[in-house]
């Protein structure tokens, strides 16, 4: 029995044992499942380990991950501690909970008990690392309030130019007996069904736009983490303001035209 | 003649033609930025990188500086091969590491670098004096307030900390010689530097003869290549990056905005455009009579092309220059927001003032004023003239 | 020797598949210093006429010579320059560019013809003078009446001593008084040695010209000899 312990020991320390590796090193690299490798801490190692490609892994959606460009393996912990000489340490624990609750009694308890480290939350961590993203999403608003800025003046613009087009209609209609009322009523409507129109073809065109981008910098990236998306709230704030928009530049241009008398607007 | 019907012919409608400049002035200054943008990272960078003349950077072996925790060992023999070479006015060695100083119940971390003070590229001084001795170390302002410390004074520092057992390692008392601002620090990172040796003594046996970069200043004349072939037939553990290299990679890193500045830059000229296009259009569609007058009573084809696009133009240019002003704004502000990002230099833009972006973006719109009006403008001109006044004398 | 010479005048416009014969086949002299007054009903191609006189349309088949000179064969370049030099417009709605002054709109054909500043403005006050609007040459056609317009108008015509001016409906859009007025005014120009060829509707001003061309259907039916 002993000499079959220590053959299977033998036969143990023998057998390579495997690692995970990311599908970008994998298609870079052009490794595959059960191919041997050699793994090392440093590139000057003698005396470098031996491993088996076990398993290919997908990206994840980490948005923390995109840009970054080294490969990630996977390992026995073990096996890590034991090449990079890091001994019986970890850098973290992660620990699942099955609710919110328990969650909360889990910090509470570990924070008072153990000393030198401190539990959070993983949302909370997710919030503290994610400062690129919220520089990238302050910068994206910024650039999206002046193009909403651009966008009212040219819209402001256009109305006022679509309805001094018309400025001898309006004359017509308003000796005829038609009140100022009606005319900017008329005005506005129009104003407001052009916002809508323009802005279902805008959406329209965001979604194309939205799926391109993410087309691309996925395969830039190479992840599946979606870049651009395109919700509900977006699109009915995008229809909300647009509507605002145009009602705003259809009622300062129809003011601009019932307030001048209709001769004059005649050309008289 | 042409400049004094167009100039009247704007002022005929002086709401609309306002409009449509301040119109032009937001999509000039956008474009602006993003001209600005697509070249300011590149140069911001490069700038600092050659800010103390060091255009050849070693790193380990597939990272760039600092992009990991990875060293290079045998530091001293590196460095004196490197010396070796009489191409090379200087090289200097880096180690990146972490401090912890004990203050009363709590304890500050920061990170650090061990540098020759003599040959150094990594920090200009701001008092006090350079760590010309073993135990000095310097610090700056964000962790010289942190530590509440004062030029002179000795501190206990640490570069291990055991936060499980509250035990320091690699413990030493160092004098704060000075105060230093680090040229590739990050906005609110704590930082210090100390003597290379010193730092490798404190730090853990691995990394007795470690280093993080080196940094080579090359003798002028000297070609790069062969610089670099030179170090990789005698050295062959290392990265060689020259400034170049640097830059592409860093552009590579932040793709995503040239793309976008080219993207956005493209759509604002694009919106410059249609905005003056639809008001020269507009307003020459208002004036089809008084077009086919003018060529009746005999005015040229060309003359008359030339007033209309004219009025394009000087909508364009106006609007460029008022643009050209609101960009710098908006240029700084949107700067201030992307210089937030974690572990970017502070001293890198993102927007870079240069006079070439100004006069890239105000050629643009010049000649998208001069499109917008050619169109409707020769379009008016050739019209039928005795049709043309026959219509609107019915209208 | 005749200064506008026109022989076999026609003009004809297509509609889909339908001709429609504006002009058929028009002859007729005009002298210098003469006061031709073209008239007949509504759509008889007066109007054509006078626009294939004054070379801002091309004729079917004829010719039309200006001092000797076939304009009906000129491209737009040629026929754009010897408008300007030759011939002088008045229209019905005075057509004057509302963002000039008077006198600025006076300079505009000299300013084409590569007038000089300080000789343009001087006979363009000269003009002004001429019609009776020495005073307002500084008023935008806005601050002007109808009479004063057209005066500017004729004013505008006479800038580059055409060979002939031609008028479409002149008095057109005017009161009886100011038409009159302007009626007066031809009378003048033409007495003071311009050639006028007038296209009307308006009794005063057809009997008011030295000769009267009749015009029905495309064709002159009298008047075609001087």
């Amino acid at each position: 029995m002993l000499s079959s312990l220590f053959l299977f020991f033998l036969l143990q320390q023998a057998t390579p044992r495997t690692i995970a590796i990311d599908e970008r090193l994998a298609a870079d690299a052009h490794l595959k499942i059960g191919d041997r490798v050699y793994l090392s801490a440093t590139p000057e190692s003698r005396s470098p380990d031996t491993v088996i490609i076990g398993a290919i892994l997908k990206r994840s959606n980490d948005p923390a991950e995109v840009a970054r460009s080294e490969y990630r393996i996977h390992m026995h912990l073990d096996d890590l501690q034991s090449i990079t000489a890091y001994g019986d340490r970890v850098d973290r624990y992660a620990v699942a909970t099955p609710n919110e609750a328990a969650t909360t009694r889990a910090l509470t308890k570990i924070n008072s008990a153990a000393f030198g480290f401190d539990a959070h939350r993983s949302k909370d961590i997710a919030i503290g690392t994610s400062k690129t993203f919220q520089v990238v999403s302050r910068f994206h608003k910024a650039i999206g309030v002046i193009t909403i800025v651009a966008s009212a003046i040219f819209l402001l613009c256009i109305m006022l130019l679509k309805v001094e087009e018309r400025r001898r209609d309006v004359a017509a209609l308003r000796l005829m007996g038609i009140s100022r009322r009606t005319v900017m009523r008329a005005v506005v409507i129009e104003a407001a069904l052009l916002a809508l129109l323009g802005s279902a073809m805008g959406v329209g065109v965001g979604w194309i736009g939205s799926q391109f981008v993410n087309w691309y910098y996925r395969g830039v990236y190479r992840t599946p983490l979606a870049f651009s998306l395109i919700t509900p709230s977006i699109v009915t704030l995008a229809v909300l303001l647009s509507l605002v928009l145009g009602i705003s530049a259809g009622i300062l241009a129809s003011l601009r035209l019932v307030r001048t008398p209709p001769l004059v607007l005649f050309g008289r | 003649m042409p400049f004094t019907l167009a100039w009247a012919s704007l002022r005929r409608h002086p709401t609309r033609t306002l409009l449509a400049m301040l119109g032009v002035a937001v999509s000039a200054a956008l474009l602006l930025d993003m001209v600005m943008m697509s070249t300011g990272m590149r140069e911001s960078f490069r700038t600092l990188l050659l800010s103390r003349g060091f255009q050849l950077r070693l790193a380990p072996k597939g990272t760039l500086p600092f992009d990991t925790d990875a060293t290079m060992l045998n530091t001293r023999e590196m460095v004196r091969i490197l010396r070796a070479n009489p191409d090379f006015n200087a090289v200097s060695p880096v180690l990146g590491g972490t401090l912890h100083f004990p203050r009363g119940d709590r304890v500050i971390t920061a990170s650090a670098l061990g540098l020759d003070p003599a040959v150094q590229g990594d920090y200009e001084l701001l008092a006090g004096r350079a760590p010309t001795r073993p135990d000095d170390i310097v610090v700056n302002n964000f962790l010289y307030s942190s530590l509440g410390a004062r030029i002179g004074d000795t501190l206990r520092v640490a570069t291990g900390y055991d936060p499980q057992t509250r035990e320091y390692s690699g413990m030493r008392k160092l004098v704060l010689a000075g105060r230093i601002r680090f040229l590739y620090g990050a906005m609110h990172q704590r930082g210090a530097a100390m003597q290379l040796q010193t730092l490798q003594q404190m730090s853990p046996p691995e990394k007795a003869d470690a280093s993080s970069l080196m940094m080579i200043r090359i003798r002028d004349g000297v070609p790069m290549d062969s610089a670099i072939q030179w170090i990789k037939q005698r050295i062959s553990t290392v990265n060689v990056i020259s400034i170049e290299a640097a830059l592409d990679q860093v552009d590579e890193r932040l793709r995503y905005f040239r793309q976008l500045a080219a993207m956005l830059g493209s759509v604002s000229l694009f919106v410059g455009f249609l905005l003056v296009t639809t008001l020269v259009t507009i307003s020459v569609n208002e004036r089809i009579g008084e077009i086919a007058v003018m060529r009746a009573i005999g005015i040229s084809r060309a003359h008359v092309v030339a007033q209309i696009v004219l009025e394009g133009v000087a909508i364009s240019i106006i609007g460029a220059f008022a643009g050209l002003l609101l960009g710098l704004v908006t240029g700084r502000y949107l700067n201030s927001i992307l210089s937030s990002f974690p572990g970017l230099p502070e001293a890198i833009d993102f927007f870079l003032w240069q006079p070439k972006s100004a006069w890239t973006a105000l050629g643009l719109l010049a000649l998208s004023g001069i499109a917008a009006g050619v169109y409707p403008s020769f379009r008016a001109a050739s019209l039928p003239i005795a049709t043309t006044l026959r219509e609107e004398a019915i209208a | 020797m005749s200064v506008v010479e026109a022989r076999g005048l026609a003009r004809n416009y297509s509609f889909g598949k339908e001709v429609v014969h504006a002009l058929a086949g028009v002859s007729f002299d005009v002298a210098e210093s003469d006061w031709v007054a073209i008239v007949g009903p509504s759509g008889c191609g007066k109007s054509t006429l006078l626009n294939l006189l004054g070379a801002i349309d091309r004729p079917t088949r004829g010719s039309v010579a200006i001092n000797g000179t076939d304009v009906a064969r000129m491209d737009d370049k040629q026929a754009t320059s010897f408008r300007l030099r030759n011939i002088g417009f008045v229209f019905q709605r005075f057509y004057l560019m509302p963002t000039l002054s008077a006198r600025e709109n006076v300079e505009l054909p000299m300013a084409e013809a590569g007038v000089g500043k300080s000789d343009r403005a001087s006979r363009a006050r000269e003009l002004l003078t001429y019609v009776g609007l020495a005073h307002r040459e500084r008023h935008r056609p806005s601050e002007l009446s109808g009479g004063e317009q057209q005066r500017v108008a004729i004013a505008r015509a006479l800038a580059n001593r055409p060979a002939i001016l031609l008028a479409d409906e002149p008095t057109g859009e005017l009161d009886a008084r100011t038409g009159s007025e302007i009626i007066g005014l031809f009378d003048r120009l033409n007495r003071d040695g311009t050639t006028l060829i007038v296209v009307t509707h308006d009794e005063d001003l057809a009997s008011a010209a030295r000769r009267k061309i009749h015009m029905r259907d495309g064709t002159i039916v009298d008047g075609a000899e001087r």
